[in-house]
């Protein structure tokens, strides 16, 4: 009984992919001025981590509001629910606002953003629909490097400079020093729009360079992350963030590339205060690297409109690349992994994925794991 | 494979223009970026707008005009459409279909002289 009841479950899960699809066809209008319009993307995941359980999650469930007040006046926004549900103070999901602005379009050259935005370093953080990368997770630089979904309330300008380039520029608050850890970096520092303290404000931007199917992008953030340390007697830690990307599609082919490196400021400070707070030295790094590059062929024959890219992924994300002095590195941290995988597109934007993954790192006494993941995103 | 070809055209108003020529534009849009970004043609040019998508469907709205098209989605065709560029000036392009986080500044302009 309990088995039918499971495969209920599916039918429906299943049943209410391919209904997400449909409809996804079969809205081709464009959208009407004045109407606020929705649409989303979801990803459900199959994980297995070697000497861990198998894992089922669904990852993310986003759905965007937008709405034109005006041509010059537009809103745009991004709920999500992660991992299905949020409960109490358990280890269970989130539910987020990610992006919620308002742009008013000035000039070409010249617009103004403010609300809750994305952080416009990397590539995946302002890209993320799941069929606009392959690869069941976000890359691994994407994770614990570039820590997406990064997004913060801020005020700022973006344009099209003409010949190719555009540019997106914002004032943000800055980050807590105190969430920095020496696995994730800079991950949980993020403040993400909700009482923020901005009394260290960053700033951030990218310069984007567009080309018939050729992209690249350089990106930095720069700010202060000291006010969760107020009542310690040090300076306040600065982060800096820089990357550069590109990325590159031609006929059946694609490829792309990412370079991000994190500088801590003030890092050994930063421990010596966390470790009179905690008892504990985090062994946070003054300096994170990341880096990646990942080759894409659609292997499928031109006559067939749904198709199939095998892609394979090469990548390094080092969190323990430089340390302050009297500090030494953690060799587990220094990690490299090779994805390999495919995705299937019955649709340009439902994509089916598939891929391994084999971790290392510097250590003499801990072996990465292998990875094997298994899932479905879709964009409507 | 499905070949879709939407043509609109687009009568060029209560002022009389000779054209001044023809003119094939391809216009490859992209999450979230047109390709290319600008465009600029002579007054009383026929534009002849080949456009298509490197991934979803994505719109072509320019403002102020009645054009607003769909963009069919990777390897799914192209829309042509022809529009007569009778009025001096600049013109925003705008993409009129949701297609993700940056929607709202995928935008191109086209500057008629």
């Amino acid at each position: 009984m309990s088995q039918l009841h499971s495969f209920a479950h599916w039918k429906s899960a299943i049943l209410a992919v391919f209904t997400c699809a449909t409809l996804s066809a079969a809205q081709t209008a464009p959208a009407r001025e004045g109407v606020p319009t929705l649409s989303g993307y979801m990803e459900v995941h199959l994980n297995k981590e070697q000497h861990r359980p198998t894992e089922a999650d669904l990852h993310r469930f986003v759905l965007m509001v937008g709405h034109s007040f005006t041509d010059r006046l537009k809103f745009w926004s991004e709920v999500e629910i992660e991992h299905a549900f949020v409960e109490g103070a358990e280890k269970s999901g989130e539910v987020a606002i990610e992006q919620a602005y308002v742009d008013l379009m000035l000039h070409r050259r010249f617009n103004l953003r403010a609300g809750m935005v994305l952080i416009p370093v990397g590539i995946i953080n302002e890209r993320h629909e799941p069929p606009t990368f392959h690869g069941v997770e976000r890359t691994f630089v994407d994770s614990v490097i570039v820590p997406t979904t990064w997004r913060d309330t801020g005020v700022g300008a973006f344009g099209d400079l003409g010949r190719g380039f555009s540019y997106r520029a914002y004032l943000v608050p800055g980050l807590d020093a105190t969430g920095f850890t020496a696995e994730e970096g800079i991950a949980e520092g993020r403040q993400q729009g909700g009482h923020a303290d901005a009394s260290d404000p960053a700033v951030t931007g990218r310069l984007e360079y567009r080309q018939a199917g050729f992209t690249a992008g350089g990106s930095f953030w720069a700010g202060g992350s000291g006010f969760g340390l107020i009542r310690l007697d040090i300076e306040t830690p600065t982060v800096t963030v820089g990357s550069i990307d590109a990325r590159f599609r031609r006929g059946r082919h694609e490829a792309r590339g990412q370079w991000s490196m994190v500088h801590i400021g003030g890092a050994g400070d930063l421990n010596h205060a966390l470790q009179l707070q905690s008892g504990n030295s985090p062994n946070i790094a003054s300096r994170l690297l990341g880096a990646y590059g990942e080759w894409a062929t659609r292997v499928s024959p031109d006559r067939w409109t749904h198709e199939v890219v095998a892609f394979g992924r090469y990548e390094v994300f080092d969190t323990q690349n430089k340390m302050p002095d009297g500090f030494l590195k953690i060799d587990a941290l220094r990690r490299s992994a090779l994805v390999v995988g495919a995705t299937y597109f019955p649709d340009p934007d439902v994509a089916y994925k598939f891929d391994v993954s084999r971790e290392w790192n510097k250590s003499e006494g801990v072996r990465g794991p292998w990875r094997l993941n298994f899932g479905v995103g879709w964009w409507f | 494979m499905m070949h879709l070809l939407i043509v609109l055209i687009l009568a060029s108003g209560q002022q009389a223009i000779r054209p001044s020529g023809h003119q094939i534009i391809r216009v490859t849009a992209e999450r979230f970026a047109f390709t290319p970004s600008e465009i600029t043609v002579e007054r009383g040019t026929v534009i002849e707008f080949h456009l298509t998508s490197d991934d979803t469907d994505h719109g072509f709205r320019i403002v102020g005009s009645e054009v607003n098209a769909e963009i069919p989605k990777r390897r799914r065709g192209e829309t042509v459409i022809k529009y007569t560029a009778d009025t001096v000036g600049r013109f925003v392009i705008e993409c009129s279909r949701p297609c993700g986080a940056g929607h709202t500044s995928m935008r191109a302009t086209l500057v008629v002289k």
